[in-house]
């Protein structure tokens, strides 16, 4: 029968004054799994990410993480728990070298930074750790390169490798290829491929052969709510997918 | 046990030779006296003590408003509660220099607790605001307490540090020098250590850093409270000096002071603040004397040269003079603090 | 604790309140729709009281002084603004902090140079010097009354601008989202430019208002701006509403505390304690308002800004 879900969404409602953003959802996300969610412009695939990752309250609803309720923890806490994210916008450390941003991220996963002697970035079990988090997505050449200097489709590539080093349960990763050239997306798309089985994802993306070629599963959202969720072929098929969201690119 | 001390000392080592320009202006404080003893100038060593002092706390402010991105107006509060710690304990019959130095540790570190955790979790212009109006209310607070003298102040007597003699005023000198150095290590270590970096690292992206599963609260609260301490610091050894305090010494200018001895000298690093203070206090000293040579009739009015160049500084001076050294000596040799 | 000492010190506070409600006014638009860390709002006060005190001086008349003076403040905010103040708003908040102190140091040095540093005689003008019987057997000061009338005319214009006219409907927006009202192509930076000035003149107004009742002295402006502070953090950044209410709780509180608490505190506890205690916590005791009001709504009362 099916796993138990790694991430498991029941029934999550918000609103903002007369806007609802998010209606009713519900879905799953199952363990190794590449879950896409699709939608159109302005469906509320951000505001629902915001949630799962604990930016954003909903007003009602559960989010289920192995089993754990996870609904009322706070960022720092979800992340502990096993969420890990990518976001839309590069969201890194500019003041900093590429390694020195997976020391960082390495260091806060062993989760003893209360320490006030030893240099943080002289440390050589952090530093092998860090390269190997770089290794993941093909940036231990660079490691010396200070971000501010990078390309954007390196920096997507750091956003990613930081996500991925905090060992997710399951990894949100929101428009990973967002602004990339054709190249870079490549790239990109076969680090995330080469991740299915590790860790569970769920992938936001408008690009429909992205999503067609990674996703196992597929779930549409349409005006905040869930109109279907199956395998690529079942949503290609389906009707009201069809009428909702014209196909192609979003 | 001993490898530990063995790594302290390698590390302290090394950090010095990183950070040359620190402890080449900490070694001249050193060797100072004995410049202004063959050179018959004992007033510049009460200049030289003002500005150990001065960059001592100039030097906590950094860690978080610097490398921490924390703008904390209120820090002058810290100065004084740490002096009137010492002038307090004295009031109540305690002679023990020791002793009011443990209590101005204790007492801001308390108050660097309160505040912090108050002040922490707003940001922006509010936190600035709030960290203001918290040092006016301790302003207000010793103005109104007449028993410790209220506006006026109280008189202290030179305490007894047990094994020095403070009568001879250059052992106080050279008591500051100690803390004055050991405050340099301390921040040395703490600027590159795990804890060290987070800070940084908040500073640049703080929701990036709760994105690894971290609480940037926790790691500001603790700045907060380092940076409350060493400014308590130099309080009590001012008011050991001084052997009088008063409220005018956390007036809300006197945070302002201490952040343009820090923008002068070069934000977020280590040597910084102290070669800020040393320009500041030369700049109060030169300046009027300036005025009085060029335009006698305003020589009193010397501040009014003060305001524009600190505005001249803020609007085209970039990363202080630290900065400017840097660019003027490539390489590694002006001292830059971090890597 | 008489009734008439319970009255009295009431119109104190609204009248403290009203003042600092026009001096807490103009900052809190400067705050919350230019994210602009204006220090040196105490010293539009203090130019607001030398140029009344000034005038009237001149010409021996209060009220041509404050006529004539409210163009002065309104001139010397657009200037600052024009000439400094917007090469400022790209900068972060420590810069701008440094730069208005520096400002601050420079214009208290210049009213130093032209007018001395002791303070300066501002008298009340002879139509108001009388008393006022608020209640019978209640004589109140004709001037304090009229600083409080004052005070509430303006604040109702404010208001009545702000929520009324189209101008007033762009300060909303630019308080509740400065990004997107520059979006909508509304010209922000006539727009700064004004507001900047017009919360310099009201502040002015408070100076000039001031004059007669305290000292006009270089610096004066100070305790104001910070007060001023504590009162945009309890009411809310960008909001003149709360600016408002909280500018008036601010006055009263100060005003009422200072004057009963060390009473109410010897009910309580011994006379010594109390005499030594009370002047202290009630010179706190707006703070802790203010802490009190950031543990339970770190925004403030009234925010302005949409969630």
């Amino acid at each position: 029968m099916t796993p138990n879900p790694v991430l498991e969404i029941t029934d999550l409602d918000k609103s903002f004054g007369a806007l609802t953003a998010t209606k009713n959802v519900s879905f799953r996300v199952l363990p190794g799994e590449i879950h896409a969610l699709i939608g159109p412009n302005g469906a509320g695939k951000t505001t629902l990410v915001q949630q799962i990752y604990g930016a954003l309250a909903p007003d009602r609803g559960h989010i289920h993480l192995m089993g754990r309720d996870i609904t009322a923890l706070s960022i720092p806490e979800r992340v502990r728990a096993g969420i890990g994210r990518s976001f839309q916008i590069s969201n890194v450390l500019m003041d900093f070298t590429i390694l020195e941003n997976a020391i960082i991220a390495e260091q806060a996963r062993r989760g003893d930074s209360f320490r006030f002697v030893y240099p943080a970035f002289s440390d050589a079990s952090l530093i092998a750790g860090a390269y190997h988090i770089l290794e993941r997505v093909g940036l231990a050449d660079q490691a010396d390169r200070p971000v501010q200097d990078l390309a954007h489709g390196d920096r997507r590539m750091l956003e990613l490798a930081l996500a991925l080093a905090t060992a997710p349960s399951v990894l949100l990763l929101d428009e990973p290829m967002a602004g990339t050239g054709p190249q870079d997306s490549r790239r990109m798309a076969d680090i995330i491929d080469q991740l299915r089985g590790q860790v569970a994802i769920l992938l936001i993306e408008h690009d429909m052969d992205v999503v067609f070629r990674l996703a196992d599963r597929i779930s549409v959202l349409v005006e905040g709510a869930i109109i279907a969720t199956g395998t690529a072929e079942e949503i290609s098929g389906n009707d009201a997918v069809k009428a909702a969201y014209l196909g192609g690119e979003g | 046990m001993l490898g530990y001390l063995v790594d302290l000392m390698r590390l302290s080592r090394d950090g010095i030779r990183d950070n040359r320009l620190l402890w080449l202006l900490i070694a001249g404080f050193a060797l100072f006296p004995i410049f202004t003893h063959f050179a018959d100038l004992p007033f510049w060593n009460d200049v030289a003590m003002r500005i150990m002092l001065l960059g001592m706390a100039a030097m906590g402010l950094n860690l978080v408003l610097g490398y921490g991105g924390m703008v904390s107006f209120g820090h002058a509060a810290f100065i004084g509660i740490g002096a009137y710690c010492v002038g307090i304990s004295q009031f109540y019959g305690i002679t023990n220099g020791w002793a009011h130095l443990l209590f101005s540790l204790v007492a801001c570190g308390a108050a660097g607790l309160v505040i912090g955790y108050l002040a922490l979790r707003t940001s922006g212009i509010y936190f600035i605001m709030i960290t203001l109006a918290f040092a006016q209310m301790l302003f207000f607070l010793f103005v109104s307490l007449e028993t410790y003298g209220g506006d006026d102040g109280m008189s202290i007597d030179r305490a007894a540090f047990g094994v020095v003699d403070l009568y001879d005023p250059l052992r106080l000198y050279f008591l500051t020098w100690i803390c004055l150095a050991l405050v340099g290590l301390a921040l040395m270590f703490i600027v590159r250590s795990r804890f060290g970096v987070t800070l940084r690292a908040i500073k640049s992206n703080e929701s990036r850093v709760e994105a690894m599963g971290l609480v940037p609260l926790r790691f500001k609260i603790t700045g907060y409270v380092i940076s409350a301490v060493i400014c308590g610091l130099a309080g009590a050894l001012f008011a050991s000096w001084q052997e009088y305090v008063s409220p005018d010494i956390m007036h809300w200018t006197r945070s302002g002071e201490l952040m343009i001895i820090i923008i002068l000298g070069g934000l977020a690093t280590l040597a910084g603040p102290l070669l800020g203070a040393i320009v500041f206090l030369l700049l109060e000293e030169m300046l009027p004397w300036l005025l009085g040579v060029v335009a006698p009739a305003y020589a009193e009015n010397w501040m009014i040269l003060f305001g524009p160049i600190l505005i001249m500084v803020v609007m085209f001076g970039r990363g202080g003079l630290v900065g400017l050294l840097d660019r003027w000596w490539a390489a590694d040799k002006a001292g830059r603090s971090v890597r | 604790m008489t009734m008439t000492l319970i009255l009295e010190q009431t119109f104190n506070g609204l009248q403290a309140g009203v003042t600092l409600f026009l001096v807490a006014a103009g900052l809190t638009l400067i705050l919350g729709i230019m994210d602009f860390v204006f220090l040196a709002h105490g010293a539009q006060v203090m130019i607001g009281a030398y140029a009344a005190a000034a005038i009237t001086g001149a010409t021996g008349n209060f009220y041509l002084g404050l006529l004539l003076a409210i163009p002065v403040t309104f001139a010397s905010g657009y200037l600052l603004e024009f000439l400094i103040i917007r090469h400022l708003y790209q900068r972060d908040h420590m810069e701008q902090v440094l730069a208005t102190f520096g400002l601050i140091l420079f214009f208290n040095e210049v009213i130093r140079i032209g007018f001395g540093p002791a303070a300066l005689y501002s008298d009340l003008p002879p139509s108001l010097s009388g008393f006022v019987e608020i209640l019978p057997d209640t004589p109140y000061p004709a001037y304090r009354l009229a600083v409080i009338l004052a005070g509430l005319v303006l604040a109702l214009a404010i208001h009545l601008f702000v929520s009324r006219t189209r101008v007033g409907a762009m300060v909303r927006a630019g308080a509740n989202n400065p990004m997107m009202t520059a979006a909508l192509g509304i010209n922000i930076k006539i727009l700064f430019r004004l507001i900047f000035a017009t919360g310099a003149c009201f502040a002015g107004v408070a100076g000039m208002l001031l004059g007669p009742l305290t000292s006009v002295q270089p610096g004066m402006g100070e305790p104001l701006l910070i007060l001023s502070l504590v009162v945009i953090i309890i009411g809310g950044i960008g909001s003149v509403r709360g600016a408002f209410i909280a500018a008036i709780i601010v006055g009263l509180v100060d005003t009422l505390g200072r004057v009963f608490l060390p009473a109410l505190l010897r009910l309580v506890i011994d006379q010594a304690a109390a005499d030594g205690a009370g002047p202290a916590l009630a010179s706190m005791l707006v703070y802790i308002l203010m802490a009190l009001v950031l543990i339970f709504r770190p925004t403030g009362l009234f925010p302005a800004k949409g969630s």
